[in-house]
């Protein structure tokens, strides 16, 4: 119960930074750092795949009806929702995962943690930024724009875990 | 039998994601800068509060330039008023005004609540609509008198514009002076300058020479300023030239805009689909 509650802060928590901090940067084209992926990234290592998909499913839909992108969004977060299983498997082992817990360097090991939070990241910004292109001859920029957004929503995400797995302990 | 729902259960995530997928991939296909245009004015119900208060705050914090620019602005106005005061009969030009009923054009100003230039598909979202009577394709323009957008949707309190700045954004410019003309649109590059393509290969365009648009366009007056040349190349079947524009408006700054209504346009696209004039060209 207290899960449903904390997760539903983050979800408020994180779309609010994105739509009122994130998405009036206005710096350059190459910044445009989607950090709502952490909804995702910080949900339980034991969430069933179907969960995932639904979360990534409300997330995206969200994000594409403030943001208004008509589906880039979601069809970029539904996909990391669904790889994830697989990315946790194969980077931490299939049968400590079962014991639950949030995604976090303390959980993972920060080598594992950061491998699988820029994994995430990088595949979500680049389905992102390919499909709001809709175009190879700009794949140069592509790439510069997912590197540069890239690396700002790996640290803000960073910085959210730390925050949000310290409360998490406090309150237990 | 274990293994059995195991696999029912993978192969149903599997399927769940690709439907998702197609439905997600689907719309995205399907939508125009329309559709994303409806759903920022749809979504301002709700965030437009917010962004209208940290609008409000930005607004503060530039209104030193912005009364400058204004009073420019107004002296530049003046002086023109203070020609046309000289130049026109007065009574000629009251019996004027009131044959055509008022001017061609109406003007009223408007507070940008959000905008991005960080996209290729960039929107700006404005504090008026239907209410005050902001109607779509009406053009927006900086308080300088500077190009910004037309507007392509309303709600009753919000609009969306879509600014120079979208890739699907689409207008015709000419040199000033000159008669060559050419449309103008971005390649999502570099928020401070356009591309002017399609210029005739005779015209001659010089650097720092402005570039303003036609009076073809059924949103923009003629004659309002776009930018300044800054960079000529020949396309590459060397038939016309593709000018890189810098813009005189500044989309990072924009709190405040102009919006301009072509009373007539109604009236001009209307005779353009009459009977007469579809006659003629299904007969051609």
């Amino acid at each position: 119960m207290l899960r449903i509650v904390t997760y539903s802060l983050l979800f408020v928590v994180t779309v609010l930074l994105q739509v009122f901090l994130f998405d009036n940067l206005s710096v350059s084209i190459y910044l445009n750092p989607l950090i709502y992926v952490a909804f995702i990234v910080l949900l339980p290592v034991d969430t069933f795949a179907v969960w995932l998909l639904f979360a990534g499913v409300v997330m995206g839909a969200t994000m594409d009806f403030l943001m208004g992108t008509a589906g880039i969004n979601t069809i970029a977060t539904v996909l990391i929702a669904f790889v994830r299983p697989f990315l946790l498997t194969n980077l931490y082992g299939r049968d400590d995962l079962r014991d639950g817990g949030v995604p976090s360097p303390e959980r993972l090991g920060h080598h594992v943690f950061l491998d699988y939070l820029v994994i995430l990241v990088v595949l979500h910004h680049a389905v992102f930024f390919t499909f709001e292109a809709l175009s190879w001859s700009h794949a140069l920029r592509t790439v510069v724009r997912t590197i540069a957004s890239g690396s700002v929503t790996v640290a803000v995400v960073w910085l959210l875990t730390r925050i949000f797995t310290a409360k998490f302990v406090a309150r237990l | 039998m274990r293994k059995l729902i195991e696999f029912i259960r993978s192969v149903y995530v599997v399927a769940l994601f690709v439907a998702l997928e197609a439905v997600a991939v689907g719309y995205y296909a399907r939508s125009t800068c329309y559709t994303q245009a409806r759903l920022l004015a749809r979504s301002n119900a709700a965030a437009g509060a917010v962004h209208g208060f940290s609008a409000g705050v930005r607004r503060y914090f530039s209104l030193g330039t912005e009364n400058k620019a204004l009073l420019e602005r107004v002296a530049y106005l003046e002086e023109r008023l203070a020609q046309y005061d000289e130049a026109a009969n007065i009574a000629r030009l009251r019996k004027y005004m009131t044959e055509i009923g008022g001017s061609k054009y109406r003007v009223m100003t408007a507070t940008v609540v959000s905008n991005s230039i960080n996209r290729t598909q960039n929107f700006i979202t404005i504090n008026r609509g239907y209410g005050d009577g902001v109607v779509p394709d009406m053009a927006v323009l900086t308080p300088g008198g500077a190009m910004v957008g037309y507007i392509i949707d309303c709600t009753d309190r919000y609009s969306v514009a879509m600014p120079v700045l979208n890739t699907s954004f689409r207008a015709s410019g000419k040199l000033e002076g000159a008669d060559y003309f050419g449309s103008v649109y971005w390649d999502g590059a570099d928020p401070h300058t356009v591309l002017f393509g399609e210029l005739s290969k005779y015209s001659e365009p010089k650097l720092g020479q402005e570039v303003v648009t036609t009076g073809f366009s059924q949103f923009f007056p003629e004659d309002v300023l776009i930018g300044r040349v800054e960079r000529v190349s020949m396309n590459e079947t060397r038939t016309a030239f593709t000018v890189r524009v810098r813009l005189a408006a500044e989309f990072s700054k924009l709190t405040d805009v102009i919006l301009v209504e072509n009373r007539d346009a109604n009236e001009i696209i209307g005779l353009e689909k009459s009977e007469g004039v579809e006659e003629y060209i299904r007969n051609e």
